[in-house]
């Protein structure tokens, strides 16, 4: 303890009665179901309480400018790199990106019903059975396939634009003169690299089962010319 | 004492004493630890919607009795110190004693919430929102952890008498670990 320290008379109970009082407020706002005041309730009060703690139990209104300099730093550094990664997280595109995976996951949503489902199974299984129930050939070439490939199958999807090779046209009938099921089931399950083809056609037998792969062919097969 | 003092300890460049320094540095760097973690989860709360869905499951009143018990181990902490203050080792080691309690009762209730929530099958893998909930409260949870045990210490050392300038400084740093808990309390338990 240095001098400094002597001749603050905190009243620390009253202090402590006020964070209480903070603290039965921070509950009950949600009881209110306005969702602006569930946000006040809950975080504007945890700023007050978290101030109150800061100031009269860690005393650093008594503190050397120094002190609250250096922790000032501290915030600002963290507030930059938070704000420096927030666009690339809270927003799902931009001009020349797509987060596939968290659009996906922000439609498929949280399943209610997987907490269910894990109790009875394996712990961790719940999520994908979940989405083993869900699955749709057509689904899953639209999240994952169509953004090289496109939605229409023609090799026009928006990440595919800046490969080399161009990603396969399923529209088109050459593609489909050396092409059959047997090949497709190959290319999805191995990647393009087993039939001699380019490694960014990636395999992917770790995501989907056989049988979603076998699905996956089929619904690829669709866009094939009439006639071929 | 079979060694002497590191001189670092006697001299205060700043004006500030060497323990109370280092303490707020640690904290600095704290504050970088958790404003990311917590920060990070925001942003994903924020672009994620669904995850709701998941946040509507964790008990707010197991939530609100925890930040009961930390404020309370707070004020105890507080006390405490003024009573090193006053010189008055025997009343400032009693009063860590209490805040030990705290901790430990934070750390039972916390262990009670989340064996229910683990064989309700909410676990760490179950997805994202889950993932943050446990490695938040997860990394708090060793926080409170270590300072109990180095408050045992400091708690024992104060009842003989000694280094009574550390209650004050394992004070600070449990209040930092109440703080964390006021904004851990609302994001995870709160805001549905």
């Amino acid at each position: 303890m240095s001098d400094d320290q002597h001749g603050h008379h905190v009243n620390y109970k009253k202090i402590y009665f006020i964070l209480l009082a903070l603290l039965v407020v921070s509950v009950a706002g949600p009881f209110v179901g306005v969702v602006w005041v569930t946000l006040v309730t809950a975080f504007g009060i945890a700023v007050v309480k978290a101030n109150l703690v800061i100031q009269n139990f860690m005393h650093l209104k008594w503190e050397k400018r120094l002190m609250k300099w250096m922790l000032g730093t501290s915030l600002l550094l963290m507030a930059l790199m938070l704000a420096g990664v927030s666009p690339d997280i809270m927003n799902h595109e931009g001009n020349n990106w797509d987060n596939l995976a968290a659009k996906a996951a922000t439609e498929r949503g949280i399943d209610g019903e997987h907490a269910e489902t894990t109790v009875e199974g394996e712990p961790g299984e719940g999520v994908a059975e979940a989405e083993q129930g869900e699955f749709s050939a057509q689904t899953a070439y639209n999240g994952v396939c169509a953004a090289c490939h496109g939605q229409s199958g023609a090799g026009d999807g928006p990440a595919g634009m800046a490969l080399d090779p161009a990603p396969a046209n399923f529209t088109d009938p050459e593609f489909w003169a050396t092409r059959d099921e047997q090949r497709i089931v190959t290319v999805i399950r191995d990647g393009a690299v087993a039939v001699g083809g380019s490694p960014l056609m990636v395999p992917w037998r770790s995501t989907y089962s056989d049988e979603q792969i076998q699905a996956l062919a089929e619904y690829v097969m669709t866009f094939r010319p009439a006639g071929q | 004492m079979a060694f002497a003092k590191p001189q670092a300890t006697l001299r205060s460049v700043t004006g500030i004493p060497t323990g109370r320094l280092a303490v707020w540095w640690v904290l600095a760097s704290e504050v970088v630890i958790f404003g990311g973690l917590l920060g990070s989860y925001l942003m994903h709360r924020i672009g994620h919607p669904e995850w709701a869905a998941a946040a509507v499951h964790t008990n707010v009143w197991i939530g609100a009795f925890n930040t009961f018990v930390l404020l309370t181990s707070s004020f105890t902490a507080v006390l405490a110190h003024q009573a090193a203050e006053a010189g008055d080792g025997k009343k400032a080691a009693r009063f860590l004693t209490l805040t030990i309690g705290g901790a430990l009762t934070f750390l039972l209730v916390k262990s009670v919430e989340w064996t229910i929530e683990i064989t309700h099958g909410y676990t760490i893998t179950a997805n994202m929102f889950w993932s943050f909930y446990y490695t938040a409260a997860g990394l708090h949870a060793m926080h409170v952890i270590a300072g109990a045990v180095i408050m045992g210490f400091v708690a024992v050392d104060a009842y003989r008498g000694r280094e009574l300038q550390r209650v004050e400084l394992i004070g600070i740093y449990w209040h930092f670990v109440d703080v964390i808990w006021i904004f851990l309390f609302p994001l995870l338990y709160i805001a549905k």
